[in-house]
C-alpha cells in the first residue's frame, strides 16, 4: 500500500509537471463547449459564408439540447480518443524505452503496486477532464441551445466516462505490450474505434460489448429506445477492465526491461 | 569465508544464440570481484540476471544473508545500470528521496541518507537541479548513490565507468573505493586497468563462458613470469659482468645489449639476491635494477585473444 | 448581424486558448530539446490555435532523455 502511494505520487507529480494536468482538461473542456457555441451559430457562419447559390435558403431545424449534447459525445469519440489515447501511451512503455525501470525494479517493489499506479493516475486523469468537459458542454447547451433532461444527462455521462475509461485501460495494456509510441496509439486507438464501429453495424449480436457504450450514453440524451443490453454492456467491460489490467501487470512483471 | 553470492550453471539464451554459458562463480562478503572481459562477452546479460532483471534460462543465482539463502535478492543488492536513466523532470533530490522510500525506508530514514549521499557524492550543491540538466559524471554518481542508499549487501555495477570521461572516472573510481570497505562490489568492465585498481577478485570472460577465475594477487603470481631488468654502468669491469649474467643457473632466458639486460629468471626474489651479491664482489656500478612481472595486460590479452 | 453574440460565453474560450499557447510557450523556453526545431514550435503554437498547443504537448515535447 505504501509503495501503491509512492508510485501514485510519482504519476501525479509526472503528470502535472509534463502539463498533462493543465492541457488535458482544458481541451476536452474545449471540446465540450464548441459544438453547442458552433449549432448556434451555424446559421450566421453559412450567411457569413455568402458563396450561396441565389435563392437558396437553408432551412435547419433547430436541434434540442439533447441532441446538441449527444453530438457532443461523438465529438469526444473522434477527437477525445485521440488526445486520451495519445497523452497515455507512453505511460509504460515510456519508462522501459528509457531504462529507467532497471533501477526502479532492481528494488524491491510490487508489480501490481507500480501498474495500479499509472492506472489509478490514467482514471483520475480521464474522469476529471471528461467530467470538466461535459459539464461545460451541459452548462453551455443550457445557455445558447435549451434545457437538457438532467438524469438522461447523467446517466449518459456515467456511461460514457466508462467507455474513456475502457479505451484508457486498453491503452496502457497495449503500452505494457508494446515499445514504439505511434505502434502503441495505432492499435490502441484502432481497437477503441473497431470496436464502436462493429456495435454500429451488428449491434444485435454485440450487444454486450463494450464498443456498445458511446452508443448506449448517446441514446439516453435521445430516448429512441434499442437501448437493451446495457447490465451486460455494463459489465462486460468492467471485467475487460480488470483482465487489462492483470495482463499489464504480467506484462510489466515480464518486461522488466529491454535488454 | 562465506561466499555472499553463489552462482551455478548460469545460462542465458535468446531465441538461438546463447549469450551466457552455464557460468559459475561465488563472491565472497567484503570481497570486491571484476567481471572482466572484452564487449559483446555477455557482461551485460550476466549482471542484468544477477540485479534480477532478466529471467535466467538456466542455472541458479543464490544470495546468502547471515549463512541462509534468500529468496528475493532485491532488498539485499543495490544496481547500477550501464548507463543510468532517471526522471529527468525531478531533481537529483526528488529522486535519491524516491529511490530510498522504493527500497523501504521509512520517509524520515530516506529525507536524511538522501542529504548524506547527496554530500557523499558530491552532489550537496545541485541537489535542487533537475536531473535533465546534469551531466554524464554527475548522473553515474547520482546513480551510485540511489544504489547504496538503502545499505545494500552487494553492490553490482554494470561498466561503472567506462562511458566517464578522465575526471568522472576518476570520481567514481575513488568513490568505490571508499565504498568497496563497507560493501561487498560486483562490477563488469572492459578496462583491466579499472579492474586492477580497486579489485581483489577478478573474472575473466569471453564469448559467454568464464576463462579465467580467482584472487587477482593469486593470478599475477600463478600466470605471471617474473623479469628483472638492469642498467649497469660504461666501464669495463660492469660489462664484462653484464655479458656473463646470462650463464647463471636461475636466469631460464636473458636478453642483454650493451649496458642493458632483461632476464627471465625462474624466482625474482632468490635472483635478484644472487645477482646483488655477485655485483657487489665484482664492483659493478647499476644505473637501473627493477624486478618485476609480465603484466596482467599481457595476460589478458592473451586470454582474449586466444 | 441578427444576433447579439454572448461574449460572457465565449471569452472563457479566448482565456482557454490563451493558457495553452502561453504554457505551452513556457514549456518550450524551459525544455533543452524538443522534436524538430524549437523556431517551429514557437510559430505552430502562436498559429496553430488549440491544435497547434495540443500537437506541441503531444508530439513536440519529449518526456524522457
Amino acid at each position: 500500500m505504501r509503495q501503491f502511494r509512492l508510485f501514485f505520487r510519482k504519476e501525479m507529480l509526472e503528470m502535472g509537471r509534463s502539463y498533462k494536468w493543465l492541457w488535458v482538461p482544458l481541451v476536452f473542456l474545449m471540446l465540450g463547449v464548441m459544438q453547442p457555441i458552433v449549432t448556434r451559430f451555424m446559421p450566421e457562419i453559412l450567411k457569413s459564408a455568402g458563396n450561396m447559390p441565389k435563392g437558396m435558403t437553408i432551412t435547419m431545424e433547430p436541434p434540442s439540447g439533447a441532441e446538441v449534447m449527444a453530438q457532443t459525445l461523438s465529438q469526444y469519440n473522434s477527437v477525445g480518443l485521440l488526445i486520451l489515447v495519445l497523452s497515455l501511451m507512453t505511460m509504460i512503455s515510456g519508462e522501459r524505452q528509457s531504462g529507467v525501470s532497471q533501477m526502479i525494479f532492481s528494488k524491491p517493489v510490487s508489480f501490481v503496486s507500480y501498474t495500479a499506479a499509472k492506472w489509478m493516475s490514467m482514471l483520475s486523469l480521464i474522469t476529471v477532464s471528461f467530467v470538466l468537459g461535459y459539464a461545460g458542454a451541459w452548462y453551455y447547451t443550457a445557455q445558447m441551445i435549451g434545457p437538457v433532461d438532467a438524469a438522461a444527462a447523467v446517466k449518459a455521462g456515467l456511461f460514457y466516462l466508462l467507455w474513456m475509461w475502457f479505451a484508457g485501460s486498453l491503452t496502457l495494456l497495449v503500452s505494457s505490450l508494446l515499445n514504439p509510441a505511434a505502434g502503441i496509439a495505432f492499435v490502441s486507438l484502432g481497437a477503441a474505434l473497431l470496436l464502436s464501429l462493429m456495435y454500429g453495424m451488428i449491434p444485435e449480436y454485440l450487444a454486450w460489448s463494450p464498443g456498445a457504450l458511446p452508443q448506449l450514453a448517446i441514446t439516453f440524451l435521445q430516448r429512441e429506445g434499442g437501448d437493451t443490453g446495457k447490465a451486460g454492456a455494463l459489465a462486460i467491460s468492467i471485467l475487460c477492465m480488470a483482465v487489462f489490467f492483470a495482463g499489464a501487470v504480467s506484462m510489466v512483471k515480464y518486461k522488466k526491461s529491454k535488454i | 569465508m562465506t561466499p555472499l553470492l553463489q552462482v551455478d550453471g548460469l545460462t542465458k539464451r535468446f531465441k538461438e544464440r546463447t549469450v551466457v554459458k552455464g557460468i559459475s562463480f561465488s563472491v565472497a562478503e567484503g570481497s570486491c570481484a571484476a567481471l572482466l572481459g572484452p564487449n559483446g562477452a555477455g557482461k551485460t546479460t550476466t549482471i542484468s540476471m544477477l540485479a534480477g532483471l532478466l529471467q535466467p534460462t538456466e542455472g541458479s543465482i543464490q544470495l546468502r544473508v547471515g549463512g541462509k539463502p534468500v529468496l528475493d535478492r532485491r532488498p539485499y543488492i543495490g544496481y547500477l545500470p550501464q548507463m543510468p536513466v532517471f526522471y529527468p523532470w525531478m531533481s537529483g533530490k526528488e529522486f535519491l528521496n524516491y529511490a530510498g522510500e522504493l527500497a523501504g525506508l521509512t520517509t524520515r530514514e530516506a529525507a536524511l541518507k538522501t542529504g548524506e549521499w547527496l554530500e557523499a557524492v558530491g552532489l550537496g550543491a545541485d541537489g535542487q537541479r533537475k536531473i535533465g540538466g546534469y551531466s554524464g559524471g554527475m548522473k553515474q554518481r547520482l546513480g551510485l548513490a540511489q544504489a547504496l542508499i538503502h545499505r545494500p549487501k552487494l553492490l553490482i555495477l554494470d561498466e561503472p565507468v567506462s562511458a566517464l570521461d578522465p575526471a568522472g572516472r576518476k570520481d567514481v573510481l575513488s568513490l568505490l573505493q571508499r565504498i568497496r570497505r563497507e560493501t561487498t562490489v560486483l562490477f563488469s568492465t572492459h578496462v583491466l586497468h579499472d579492474a586492477e585498481e580497486i579489485c581483489d577478485e577478478i573474472l575473466m570472460i569471453k564469448a559467454g563462458e568464464i576463462a579465467l577465475q580467482g584472487n587477482l594477487e593469486h593470478i599475477r603470481r600463478e600466470y605471471s613470469e617474473p623479469v628483472i631488468r638492469m642498467e649497469v654502468g660504461g666501464e669495463k669491469a660492469s660489462q664484462d659482468w653484464l655479458a656473463s649474467v646470462g650463464n647463471k643457473a636461475f636466469v631460464l632466458q636473458a636478453e642483454i645489449a650493451g649496458t642493458r639486460a632483461e632476464l627471465t629468471v625462474a624466482d625474482v626474489e632468490q635472483a635478484s639476491h644472487e645477482l646483488m651479491e655477485d655485483a657487489v664482489a665484482h664492483h659493478v656500478i647499476f644505473r637501473k635494477f627493477e624486478s618485476g612481472q609480465s603484466t596482467l595486460e599481457d595476460l589478458f590479452m592473451k586470454v582474449v585473444q586466444a | 448581424m441578427s444576433t447579439d453574440i454572448p461574449w460572457n460565453l465565449i471569452a472563457p474560450l479566448i482565456v482557454i486558448q490563451l493558457i495553452l499557447a502561453v504554457v505551452g510557450l513556457i514549456s518550450l523556453y524551459k525544455a533543452a530539446s524538443t522534436r524538430g526545431p524549437k523556431w517551429l514550435w514557437v510559430i505552430i503554437i502562436l498559429c496553430g490555435n488549440l491544435l497547434g498547443s495540443v500537437a506541441y504537448f503531444v508530439i513536440g515535447r519529449k518526456d524522457a532523455s
